[in-house]
């Protein structure tokens, strides 16, 4: 069976030869990105402004449209590198589990729990995300394939050892899963629910999905 | 009734029937209680003396739209044949149909009820007890019937279909699609999650 790879070494962000000029385009945007990034904390999308992070990140507005078009494509770019930056504690929750169960109750408890500090942002990005253009709807999908492609990973790992049974479509399977995740952001954000809370009820509902499945 | 009063009702029946169509035309956000004035031919105050915000409209246009849709399904449900499984994803198709001839309203109305600012009178998606009330009775009746185990917990499975129903509309979301589509997945999502209650 062909499995991505563990341990996917990270593409280089920065390539070797940088021109300055290209070196100071990418710190202003980092630099953005932070600012936005605790600003969007903070207050919510909505509570801040393209004024409010160009002072907070002590530029102009008319540089931080340099980098980005709007406040929406600036958000997007910080969701989209948060899931990027999942992977890796995600990968090593996977790495000591024995069961598929253990696997995926490990790699999305990492998950909620690199967000739980950053809730409003995650509310923000649950709210936006059923009205996605789909040009941004298939870099969001771009940004999370990785992760995905790991829950479908624990699955046939889970068939090749024998605990799930191979009749079934992991595919299917790995996407309810998946949704259940996603789901369980809500509770989190919206009911103050506690990682604890959060993660033990996702790992009730995807017992559900594979006490069907176990061998 | 008096004058004052059919004019209200009338009022309220016509800002309903315009937001209604805008939310679905162009979009919940691009929606101005403006537009939805001009388009009913009232004025912007009075839009305002009948609703509290933008998102106490949408959430009675989607109010009236699921107790026509109720009324309806709670006589039906009574009188669909075959195993609960089938009798599941009718009522799934049934509601996939439904929101889906609407569907950037329906998408709105998720939308909204993930936003931080929600008021409290409006009605966030996911509170539908009809629905659920419904789903729960046929588990009840699955286990009574030998379909489903007796130790099963219910309202965990609820919360599973549930979540599966709900998420599937990401695929309306991303426009890659329809009731059809989406029917033919829960279908295959009920049939997985049966098979893991069948009686040991």
């Amino acid at each position: 069976m062909n499995h991505i790879p563990m341990h996917m070494t990270a593409p280089a962000i920065r390539p070797q030869k940088m021109t300055r000029r290209a070196m100071a385009k990418q710190q202003t945007r980092e630099k953005v990105l932070q600012s936005a990034r605790d600003l969007f904390i903070e207050r919510g999308y909505e509570g801040a402004t393209i004024r409010d992070i160009a002072r907070a990140a002590g530029m102009s507005t008319g540089a931080v449209f340099a980098s980005f078009a709007d406040k929406n494509e600036l958000f997007d770019a910080i969701l989209n590198d948060d899931f990027a930056a999942l992977l890796e504690p995600m990968q090593d929750a996977v790495v000591g589990a024995t069961t598929a169960r253990e696997a995926l109750v490990g790699m999305f408890g990492a998950a909620y729990r690199a967000h739980a500090h950053q809730l409003p942002l995650i509310q923000a990005a649950l709210a936006a995300s059923w009205t996605r253009t789909p040009e941004a709807e298939r870099l969001r999908r771009e940004s999370m394939r990785p992760i995905r492609s790991l829950v479908l990973e624990v699955l046939e790992r889970g068939v090749e050892r024998g605990e799930l049974a191979q009749r079934f479509d992991l595919r299917l399977i790995a996407e309810m899963v998946w949704d259940l995740f996603l789901a369980g952001y809500r509770p989190a954000a919206f009911d103050g629910v506690s990682v604890e809370n959060q993660t033990e009820k996702l790992a009730d509902r995807i017992d559900v999905v594979l006490t069907a499945i176990r061998t | 009734m008096g004058i004052r009063e059919t004019q209200k009702r009338e009022t309220r029946r016509r800002v309903l029937e315009a937001a209604r169509d805008l939310f679905n035309e162009i979009g919940y956000e691009e929606t101005t209680i403006r537009a939805v004035a001009e388009r009913a031919g009232v004025s912007v105050g009075s839009v305002f003396t009948t609703f509290a915000s933008k998102a106490d409209v949408l959430s009675q246009v989607m109010d009236d739209r699921v107790d026509a849709l109720y009324s309806e399904l709670e006589h039906v449900a009574r009188h669909m044949r075959g195993s609960v499984v089938d009798r599941l994803c009718s009522l799934f198709a049934i509601h996939y149909d439904f929101e889906c001839r609407r569907v950037r309203l329906f998408l709105a109305h998720i939308a909204a009820s993930f936003s931080p600012t929600l008021e409290a009178s409006t009605v966030p998606y996911g509170r539908n007890h009809r629905f659920k009330g419904m789903i729960i009775d046929m588990l009840r009746e699955g286990q009574t019937r030998g379909e489903v185990r007796e130790d099963a917990d219910l309202e965990l499975i609820l919360d599973t279909l549930m979540g599966a129903y709900a998420w599937n509309y990401r695929l309306a979301a991303a426009g890659r699609a329809d009731h059809a589509d989406m029917t033919a997945i829960m279908e295959r999502q009920i049939r997985l999650i049966f098979h893991g209650l069948l009686p040991r």
